[in-house]
C-alpha cells in the first residue's frame, strides 16, 4: 500500500534542510566563496587605505625639487617666493604644507624628464617666450600639460595675450606621469595664481579702485544640509549595488548547485521521481537561495562593522547616518522582493544550464542586468517621483537612497516596491515552469509546447514580446521623442512599434489574423449601446481623474497644460489631429492590444485577470505616470468589452469616440481644461455605463477558447 | 481476474529534434502488468524503453494515449502516482554529501512516508541490505556497488506497490548484478508491480514473467517466454527477438517500397 502523503510544510521543510545540509558539508564552497570574501574583502579595502595612506604620507614627506630659468629668472624667483611663502604660512590645516627646494641647474628639462627635478619654472620675457613657442611648434613638440601664468592678465578678459601686452610669463614644466611631479605643479600653480591675484589687487588700489579687496574677494559657502543627509545621500547611492552584488554573489553559491548541479550529479531524476511536487522542489530550492544570499550578506555587513568597529577600517571623515526603525523597516520591505527576484533569477539560469560552466556563462550578463539598474540611486537628478519607479531594481534603488535621506514619497514608494514584486513574481513563474520542462531530463531541447510550435508556443511568449516592445517604446522616446512631430511620434509608436510588433508575432507563431486581431461581426445592439457607452466612460474617467488626482497623486498643472497645448495647437489642422489622436489609435492600438495581446493571454488566466493585466500593460505604454490609471482604465473596459463581444469592432468604435470626445470639443473651444462638471454628472455617466455593459452582457457572443478551469498540470 | 496495477494503452511520445525533425520515441504502446509480476522491456539501445518507463513515472508528458499506475492516471494525478511508485534507473544518482542513513531518511519523507516511522523503516532497510557498517558515511566515499545497495533501498524506502527498473544492471559487476537480480525475486515474492527494461536477453530470460519486445518504440510482441518461443519457433529469447526485429524491419521497409500501402499494428 502506498502511505499517505504528508503535508507539504514538512515536505518543504525536508527539502530545505537537505538543501542546506549538502552546502554545508561543500568546506570547498564554503571556504571559497563564504569565508574566503570575508577576509579578501575587508583586506583589499585595507591593503588599499594603506597604499593610498602610504602614497599621501611620502607625498607629504617629499621636498619638492625645482628649477628656474628664463631670462626673466630673477622676476620670476620673486613670485615663486612670494608663493612659497604663501604656502609655508597658510593658516589651512587640513592640507600638509609641500616644501619645495630650488636646484641650480642648467640642464633643467633633461633633468626634469629623468625624475631629478619635480618642477621647471621658466620666467619668460614676452620676446623669449616667442621664440620658445616658435621652436617648439617647429619641433611639434607642444606639451599640452604645460602651464603659463600671466600675472597681470585676467584669464578671459579681452586683454589679449600676454606678449601682445608685452608681459613676462610664468610657465611650469611637469611630468604628468608621476604623482610627485604633478603635485608639486598643482600645488605652486595654485600659489602662484593666489599671488598673482594678490598683486592684481594691489594695483586696483594703488590705481584708487575704490572698494576694499577683501571685499570684493569674499566668497563664502554654506552647505544646509546636514552632515546626515550628506552621509545617507551617500550611503543610499551605494547600499542597494552592495546589498545586490553581494546577494546575488552569496545567492549563486547556492543557485548553482540546486538545478545545474543536480543535472550534472544525476540527483535531479532520482528527486523528480520523488513525490515531492515540482512546485513543493522549485520553492525549497528558492528558499536555499535566499537563505544563503542572506546569510552572506549578513556576515559581509557584519565582518566589515567589526573591521570598522575594531579601527581597521576608516570611513571618510564627517559620514554620519541618522536611520529611524521605520527608514530600516521600509529598506528591508524594499529589500524583500529584490530578494525574491535574485533567487528566482538565479534558480532559473540554474534550471536552463546544462551545466556548471553554461551556468557560469548565464552569469555574467545576469550580474550586469541587476547591476547597471541598482545604480540608478547614482545617477544625479533622479527622482523617485519618476517612471524610474516602475523600472524593476531600479525603482528600489533610488527609493532607498531617498529614505536614507528622510524623503518618503509614500505612493511612489509603493510604486517602486509594487515594479520590483511583480518582476519577481514573474520570475518565479517562468523558474517554476522551467522544472517543469522536459529538457531537464531528455536530451531534446524543448518540451511540448515547443513541439507543437506555433500557436501553441504564442501565449508563452506573448509577455516577452510586449516587454520587447515597451522596451523599444520607452528607448524612442527618450532618444528621439524630442525631434518628432506629433505625427512622427504617433506613426513610429502606432504604425511601427504596436501595428509591426503584432503583424511580425502573427508572422512568427504562424497565427491566423482574423483570430487573433478577433475580427468578428457583432450584434447591432453592442454597436448602439458602444454609442452610450463613449461618453459614460469618458466622463466616468474623469470622475476616476478627479479621484486620483484628490487622494492618490496630484497631476501637476504642468502635464495638463502640455496635454492641451497639443490639442489646441492651431498649427496642426484638425482633420490631422482626428487622424493621429483619435482614428489611428482606434485602430492600431486596438489591434495590438485587444487583439494580440489579449488572444495571447486569454487561456493564462480567468477573464477578470486578462481585463486588469491588457489594461495595465496598456496604461504602461502610455510611459507618463499620470497618465496610467485612466488609461488603464479605459484599458480595462475594451478588455471587457472585447471578451463579452469576442470581436475587437465595438472597441475600436470606442476608441475612436473617447479620443474624438476627449479632443474635438476642447480644440473648438467648446470646453476648456479649467470646465469643471458637477458631481451628478460622474454619478450619471457611471450608471449609464453600467447600463451599457448590462447591454453588452445581455448580447454577449464570448470570446472563444477562455479559460475557465484550471487547467491539469503536470506538477 | 486480477486487478491491473499499470495499465498502459496507446501511450506515444514524439520529441522535436533539429536534424531529424519530429522523432516518435514512443509510437502507441499497449500493455498491463499484474501485482506479483515482473514485466520486461527488452529493446535494444534507443528503442524506446527508457522514454516509456520515464513516462510511467510522470517525468515524461505523453503525447499520446494513457497510462495509470495503482489507478492514477500520469497526467491527471502525477504526484499520487510518484507516491506509489519506486524509480530505479542508472541515472538515478544519489546526494554524494549525505550518508547513507540520511538518503534513505530524506527519500522516505519527501515520498511522504509517516514521519513517526521513518526511523524505524530506514533501520530496517538498512539491516536488510546489510549496508549498516557503512549506513553513516557519505555516500560519495562509498565504493559503486555500496552505492547500489543504498539506492535499491532509496527506491523501496517508502514501500511503494509499483517498482520501475531501467536497466538496472547496466555498469555493474557481476556479483552486483546478480545481488539485484535477488532483490527483484524478492520484491516480486512480496506482491510488487515490477517493469523492468533490459537488453540483456539472459537477464529477461531469467527475471520476467513477461516480456515485451520492444523495437522503434512500438511493442513487436508480448508474452511469457514460452508463448515466445512458440509463435516463433525459437528457443532462446535472443534468437526470438532477433526474428522479432528482422521481421518488423521487414514489413517496414515493404511498406516504405509502397507508400500507399496503409500501416498493420503488429
Amino acid at each position: 500500500m502506498s502511505p499517505k502523503r504528508s503535508d507539504n510544510t514538512s515536505v518543504l521543510g525536508t527539502l530545505f534542510r537537505c538543501e542546506i545540509k549538502r552546502l554545508m558539508r561543500d568546506a570547498r564552497v564554503l571556504l571559497i566563496s563564504v569565508f574566503a570574501p570575508l577576509v579578501i574583502v575587508p583586506g583589499y579595502i585595507l591593503v588599499m587605505q594603506w597604499i593610498g595612506n602610504s602614497e599621501e604620507q611620502r607625498l607629504e614627506d617629499t621636498v619638492y625639487e625645482y628649477a628656474l630659468s628664463g631670462d626673466e629668472a630673477e622676476w620670476g624667483l620673486e613670485i615663486v617666493s612670494a608663493a612659497l611663502a604663501l604656502e609655508a604660512n597658510d593658516p589651512d590645516t587640513s592640507q600638509a604644507v609641500v616644501r619645495f627646494e630650488r636646484q641650480q641647474v642648467t640642464n633643467t628639462d633633461s633633468l626634469l624628464q629623468a625624475g631629478e627635478i619635480h618642477l621647471v619654472i621658466e620666467a619668460l620675457s614676452p620676446e623669449a617666450y616667442e621664440r620658445s613657442r616658435a621652436e617648439e611648434i617647429a619641433a611639434d613638440t607642444l606639451d599640452p600639460e604645460e602651464d603659463e601664468v600671466a600675472p597681470e592678465i585676467e584669464e578671459g578678459s579681452d586683454g589679449g595675450t600676454a606678449p601682445e601686452l608685452q608681459l613676462p610669463i610664468i610657465r611650469l614644466r611637469f611630468r604628468g606621469n608621476s604623482d610627485f611631479s604633478r603635485r608639486a605643479h598643482d600645488r605652486l600653480d595654485a600659489r602662484i595664481r593666489e599671488v598673482r591675484s594678490e598683486l592684481r589687487d594691489s594695483v586696483y588700489l594703488a590705481g584708487g579702485f575704490p572698494v576694499g579687496r577683501e571685499e570684493f574677494a569674499s566668497v563664502e559657502t554654506e552647505n544646509t544640509a546636514s552632515a546626515e543627509k550628506e552621509g545617507g545621500a551617500l550611503l543610499g547611492m551605494a547600499l542597494t549595488p552592495f546589498l545586490l552584488l553581494l546577494m546575488l554573489s552569496g545567492g549563486s553559491i547556492m543557485a548553482v548547485d540546486a538545478i545545474t548541479g543536480e543535472k550534472e550529479r544525476g540527483t535531479l531524476e532520482t528527486l523528480l521521481t520523488s513525490a515531492a511536487s515540482r512546485s513543493e522542489i522549485v520553492a525549497a530550492k528558492q528558499m536555499g537561495i535566499i537563505a544563503v544570499g542572506v546569510v552572506v550578506v549578513v556576515i559581509n555587513v557584519l565582518n566589515l562593522l567589526a573591521y570598522l568597529v575594531l579601527g581597521l577600517l576608516e570611513l571618510p571623515e564627517n559620514l554620519a547616518v541618522a536611520l529611524s526603525l521605520l527608514d530600516l523597516v521600509l529598506i528591508l520591505i524594499l529589500f524583500l522582493p529584490l530578494t525574491v527576484l535574485i533567487s528566482s533569477t538565479l534558480l532559473l539560469i540554474s534550471g536552463y544550464a546544462k551545466s556548471y560552466k553554461e551556468y557560469q556563462i548565464y552569469f555574467l550578463p545576469l550580474f550586469l542586468v541587476f547591476l547597471v539598474p541598482s545604480l540608478a540611486g547614482i545617477l544625479p537628478g533622479l527622482d523617485l517621483r519618476s517612471a524610474i519607479a516602475l523600472v524593476p531594481i531600479a525603482g528600489v534603488g533610488v527609493a532607498v537612497r531617498e529614505i536614507m535621506v528622510g524623503e518618503y514619497d509614500w505612493l511612489f514608494l509603493a510604486i517602486a516596491f509594487a515594479s520590483t514584486a511583480g518582476a519577481s513574481w514573474w520570475a518565479s513563474r517562468l523558474t517554476q515552469r522551467t522544472l517543469l520542462t522536459e529538457r531537464l531530463i531528455s536530451s531534446s531541447d524543448l518540451d511540448e509546447a515547443d513541439l507543437l510550435g506555433g500557436p501553441a508556443l504564442f501565449p508563452r511568449h506573448v509577455l516577452r514580446w510586449f516587454v520587447g516592445m515597451w522596451v523599444v517604446f520607452f528607448l524612442t522616446a527618450i532618444w528621439v521623442g524630442g525631434e518628432l512631430t506629433l505625427q512622427g511620434q504617433i506613426i513610429l509608436n502606432l504604425g511601427v512599434i504596436f501595428l509591426g510588433g503584432s503583424l511580425l508575432m502573427v508572422r512568427r507563431y504562424g497565427l491566423d489574423p482574423r483570430k487573433v486581431f478577433a475580427l468578428r461581426p457583432v450584434h447591432p445592439a453592442v454597436l448602439l449601446a458602444v454609442l452610450v457607452g463613449i461618453p459614460a466612460a469618458y466622463l466616468t474617467g474623469i470622475g476616476l481623474s478627479t479621484l486620483v488626482d484628490a487622494y492618490l497623486f496630484p497631476v501637476p498643472q504642468s502635464v495638463l497644460e502640455a496635454f492641451g497645448e497639443v490639442l489646441l495647437d492651431d498649427e496642426i489642422p484638425l482633420w490631422q489631429l482626428v487622424f493621429f489622436i483619435c482614428v489611428m489609435p482606434g485602430i492600431l492600438e486596438e489591434l495590438a492590444f485587444r487583439g494580440v495581446l489579449l488572444h495571447g493571454l486569454r487561456k493564462t488566466w480567468s477573464p477578470v485577470i486578462v481585463c486588469l493585466v491588457t489594461g495595465g500593460i496598456f496604461g504602461l505604454f502610455h510611459v507618463d505616470l499620470f497618465r496610467l490609471i485612466p488609461t488603464a482604465y479605459l484599458g480595462v473596459i475594451f478588455a471587457a468589452v472585447v471578451l463579452l463581444t469576442g470581436s475587437i469592432f465595438p472597441v475600436m468604435l470606442w476608441h475612436f469616440g473617447n479620443n474624438a470626445i476627449a479632443l474635438v470639443p476642447q480644440r473648438m473651444g467648446w470646453v476648456t481644461e479649467e470646465t469643471v462638471f458637477p458631481e451628478w454628472v460622474f454619478a450619471i455617466a457611471f450608471v449609464a455605463l453600467l447600463i451599457v455593459f448590462w447591454i453588452i452582457w445581455k448580447v454577449s457572443t464570448p470570446y472563444p477558447d477562455l479559460k475557465k478551469t484550471r487547467p491539469r498540470e503536470f506538477s | 481476474m486480477a486487478i491491473a496495477n499499470v495499465k498502459v494503452e496507446g501511450l506515444q511520445k514524439s520529441f522535436w529534434d533539429e536534424s531529424r525533425g519530429e522523432v516518435r520515441a514512443v509510437d502507441g504502446i499497449d500493455f498491463d502488468c499484474q501485482p506479483g509480476e515482473v514485466f520486461g522491456l527488452l529493446g535494444a539501445n534507443g528503442a524506446g524503453k527508457t522514454t516509456t518507463l520515464r513516462m510511467l513515472a510522470t517525468i515524461l508528458k505523453p503525447t499520446g494515449g494513457s497510462a495509470s499506475l495503482n489507478g492514477y492516471d500520469v497526467l491527471a494525478d502525477p504526484e499520487a502516482v510518484r507516491r506509489s511508485l519506486g524509480f530505479y534507473s542508472a541515472s538515478t544518482a544519489l546526494y554524494p554529501r549525505l550518508t547513507g542513513r540520511e538518503t534513505l531518511e530524506f527519500f522516505a519523507r519527501i515520498n511522504g512516508y509517516p514521519a513517526n516511522q521513518v526511523n524505524q523503516r530506514v533501520e530496517e532497510l538498512i539491516d536488510r541490505f546489510g549496508i549498516r557498517e557503512y549506513a553513516g558515511a557519505r555516500v560519495g566515499k562509498l565504493s559503486s556497488g555500496m552505492r547500489q545497495k543504498i539506492s535499491i533501498a532509496r527506491t523501496i524506502v517508502h514501500d511503494p506497490p509499483i517498482l520501475i527498473f531501467d536497466e538496472p544492471t547496466v555498469g555493474l559487476d557481476v556479483m552486483a548484478a546478480l545481488e539485484m537480480q535477488n532483490v527483484i525475486h524478492e520484491l516480486r515474492d512480496e506482491g510488487k508491480v515490477i517493469i523492468f527494461s533490459t537488453h540483456i536477453m539472459s537477464e529477461a530470460e531469467k527475471l520476467c514473467d513477461r516480456i515485451g519486445i520492444i523495437h522503434q518504440g512500438r511493442i513487436l510482441a508480448l508474452g511469457t517466454l514460452e508463448e515466445h518461443r512458440q509463435a516463433t519457433g525459437k528457443h532462446y529469447l535472443e534468437d526470438v527477438f532477433v526474428h522479432e526485429v528482422m521481421q518488423a524491419e521487414d514489413q517496414s521497409a515493404k511498406a516504405m517500397a509502397s507508400p500507399g500501402e496503409p500501416r498493420t499494428s503488429l
